[in-house]
């Protein structure tokens, strides 16, 4: 039992808590980016990786000899490992993220990033996009990344309006419009992956989610969405608190319930959109992550939303750097799909932490 | 000055009226209980004056202001809620919680201040909450938690504080507790209280004003002694009910008697001798299993004529406090004469009440059948230096029959009433006088607001 100067002090000592909980997590995460950058069929020294790093920064870059540095090291490390490195901490910390605010708005621990709808119209746009016209680009970007976020923004739309009871969106519709739709839209993707034929491999590549071959192009049409949304929805950390008490609790502290319900799941679903447009539906991030990091750190979305969204992406980052080298020594034009990892690894790992840890887990 | 005005609203549900034109002003240091059947709509007129249901007419002012508005956020300041259904998502400590209560005096970027843990400790150390800041709320029992959520309402430091049925769960040492509490938090008189009930009792003894609601309308309103009267519960809640004032705790207490069962009219008719209470269950199942029944002579004011008054059961009275008189006792005779059977209770007997024995003796003497309920032994309850115990000894000779208690009278009343029936199967002359308030009863001395 705490004294009550202690319970005082604890509170207080809470911020810095925080910060240096953040503080490390950020550390992580480019730790991880560094070595993930090491990793691969090519073997380039941590110390060449650095430079060429720093080499971008200008007034760093004077103090780097260069002439050591080969061109195609170079170009490996800025052209290849970085932009796939930085797509997967992207689209791990937006769906660590937006699985957050689906489980806060909906009280609900089964609540993940794909509960709207999203991910099975970005499969309908993805998969059918791949059918008609693999590899066609679209003012400059991909013809699959396009559709696959037009999908996802569509899917979304109907189950909102779906779910609509005049000028509120009940949980419980949102919910239930969300399973109709998801399974209406995957029943088309079967569809498309019946009559998909040679293109069947891509199709269920893109369904279960990877990183290979993303371009620095790629990665300008989705940040923006991303960094936006995640920023946006940190602005409504705390009324995600007030909501876990309950909408008519929240409502009766002072949140505009309806309002905060319909801005935090309109950026989430739009953050979720842009994530899954890049990668696939790389699974077990917005479902796990959030309760991982939750089971660590606690509750409080304050703490909960910026530290999921940097787990997210350390997470993604070293299971895709598990990707490109688990099956290299059998045959190293194949790379397994990143959420085939995030799933193996990711499980157990929970299912673990949960058993542990089970009592104070009253959810 | 009127603080909280709820004007002419009415509420639907769809297209059913939940409340109709209700009006209501509340000012401060007002505890008001909130009080009806299940469905007249207690927990929509909190929710329409927390916001949760627009009035589809009128509307309710806070401090002159129309509530409907106003920013969430600015009626959280004035407004806190004791919500009914206090689940929790997520394992927050009970510090945590309490600390939300904050929420409508903080910014959106603000953390919370040394200002807001002082007010966080204080109300946690008024509802002795303090002790388990740091437990997470879903650890604690059903009476700490509920203690936290009001604890969090407090913390908003709210003019008008509306409770939704808080006690629910919770118990007995738990509801007083937090009834305690909230009493004290009326008692400085700056903020208004309204509480939604199930528990009348609960409400008459902590709230000074109530409201009676039936079907969406308001059936009476104003203090307690005016609100909770058995005529009101009555046409409320459809129940008889004995109010009383509680010795003890001096407020309103009430006692519903359950809801009067059809029974199974019988001819068999009984006159109960009872008083001082030790009548009173006994009228009622009596009654609830049929039989016609009279009962006397009782003093006015005496438990048992009071219930006698509820139960509509004809009742050969005296004045309060004096001997029964010869004119009164051979009154109680007359109506005896036309009873089946004579019942008496276990009653003390003194020199007051033992003119009611020699009644009962005079009906065997007249061939009516007498039940004595024998519960104590007479000679504990006899105050007459033996007079009493006499004439118990003389009509045990005489064939009274002496029962142990109302199991074992209601058996021997159901064989009597069987054998009545056989007899009697073509004669209808005892039906007239015999069944409750019909003509030849009016003669009576009993309930004159009938």
């Amino acid at each position: 039992m705490m004294t009550n100067t202690e319970v005082e002090g604890n509170f207080f000592r809470r911020a810095s808590r925080w910060k240096l909980i953040l503080i490390l997590l950020v550390f992580l995460l480019l730790l991880t980016i560094i070595v993930s950058l090491n990793i691969g069929y090519a073997q380039i020294s941590f110390i060449d990786i650095l430079s060429i790093i720093s080499k971008q920064f200008p007034f760093v870059d004077s103090m780097i000899d260069s002439s050591l540095l080969s061109p195609q090291n170079t170009s490996i490390i800025l052209q290849i490992r970085l932009p796939r490195i930085i797509a997967g901490a992207l689209v791990g910390a937006a769906l660590a993220g937006s699985g957050v605010v689906y489980q806060g708005v909906f009280k609900n621990p089964m609540a993940d990033s794909y509960l709207l709808g999203v991910s099975a119209g970005a499969a309908v746009g993805a998969s059918i996009s791949i059918l008609f016209a693999a590899g066609t680009s679209f003012f400059g970007f991909r013809l699959v990344q396009v559709a696959a976020f037009l999908g996802a923004l569509m899917a979304m739309a109907l189950v909102y309006n779906i779910s609509r009871v005049g000028s509120r969106v009940p949980v419980t519709t949102l919910l239930l419009s969300g399973i109709a739709v998801n399974f209406f839209l995957y029943a088309i993707v079967a569809l498309v992956e019946v009559v998909a034929g040679d293109e069947l491999t891509s199709i269920i590549f893109w369904l279960i989610g990877g990183f290979s071959n993303v371009l620095w192009l790629d990665l300008f049409s989705v940040t923006p969405f991303i960094l936006i949304g995640i920023t946006l929805s940190y602005f409504y950390a705390r009324d995600l608190n007030l909501l876990a008490l309950g909408e008519e609790t929240a409502h009766n502290l002072g949140v505009n319930v309806e309002r905060t319900k319909k801005v935090l799941l309109i950026l989430a679903s739009l953050v979720t959109a842009a994530a899954v447009s890049l990668s696939g539906l790389v699974g077990f991030v917005g479902l796990m992550v959030p309760h991982i990091t939750r089971l660590i750190i606690g509750p409080d979305h304050r703490i909960l939303f910026p530290a999921s969204i940097l787990v997210g992406a350390i997470f993604l980052v070293i299971c895709d750097a598990a990707a490109r080298v688990i099956v290299t020594p059998f045959a190293s034009t194949l790379e397994l799909p990143v959420g085939i990892i995030t799933m193996l690894t990711g499980a157990p790992f929970f299912i673990l932490l949960f058993k542990k840890k089970k009592d104070s887990y009253a959810l | 000055m009127v603080l909280l005005n709820v004007d002419g609203i009415e509420c639907r549900y769809g297209s059913v009226k939940v409340l109709e034109t209700l009006n209501l002003s509340v000012k401060p240091g007002d505890f008001v209980g909130i009080l009806g059947p299940n469905g007249s709509g207690k927990t929509t007129l909190l929710k329409s004056i927390s916001r949760l249901l627009k009035p589809h007419k009128g509307t309710i002012f806070l401090d002159d202001v129309d509530i409907y508005s106003l920013e969430s956020i600015d009626v959280a300041k004035k407004l806190a809620v004791v919500p009914q259904d206090t689940s929790i998502g997520f394992s927050f400590k009970a510090l945590d919680i309490v600390l939300m209560g904050r929420n409508p005096h903080m910014s959106r970027f603000q953390m919370e201040s040394k200002k807001d843990m002082a007010i966080a400790k204080k109300v946690m150390l008024l509802t002795n909450t303090w002790q388990f800041a740091n437990r997470p709320i879903n650890e604690l029992s059903g009476g700490e938690k509920q203690r936290v959520i009001i604890a969090r309402a407090i913390a908003q430091e709210p003019k008008l504080l509306l409770l939704d049925e808080p006690l629910t769960h919770l118990d007995i040492m738990n509801q007083l507790e937090i009834m305690d509490l909230v009493k004290k938090l009326s008692s400085d008189g700056k903020i208004i209280i309204l509480a939604v009930f199930h528990d009348v009792n609960l409400a008459a003894r902590y709230c000074n004003s109530a409201i009676l609601l039936k079907k969406g309308k308001i059936f009476s309103a104003g203090k307690l002694s005016k609100v909770l009267t058995s005529k009101n519960i009555k046409s409320v809640f459809n129940v008889d009910a004995i109010v009383q004032k509680h010795l003890v705790t001096n407020s309103i207490y009430i006692i519903p008697l359950s809801p009067q069962k059809t029974p199974q009219y019988r001819k068999y008719s009984i006159h109960l001798i009872s008083g001082a209470g030790t009548g009173t269950g006994l009228m009622k199942i009596l009654i609830d299993e049929g039989y016609p029944l009279t009962t006397g002579v009782l003093n006015v004011l005496d438990t048992d004529y009071e219930t006698a008054k509820i139960l509509k059961i004809p009742v050969i009275a005296e004045a309060p406090f004096s001997p029964i008189m010869e004119t009164t006792r051979r009154k109680n005779l007359a109506i005896i004469k036309k009873a089946s059977a004579v019942v008496v209770a276990s009653v003390p007997f003194g020199y007051g009440n033992l003119q009611n024995l020699k009644t009962a003796r005079e009906a065997l003497g007249m061939n009516i059948p007498v039940y004595i309920i024998d519960e104590l032994p007479i000679e504990r309850r006899d105050f007459t230096n033996g007079k009493a115990k006499e004439l118990f000894d003389d009509m045990k000779k005489n064939g009274a029959k002496f029962v142990k208690d109302q199991h074992e009278l209601l058996a021997l009343l159901h064989v009597s009433d069987e054998k009545l029936k056989t007899i009697q199967k073509n004669d209808i002359k005892y039906e007239a006088h015999l069944l409750p308030s019909t003509p030849s009863n009016k003669n009576m001395l009993h309930n004159e607001d009938e």
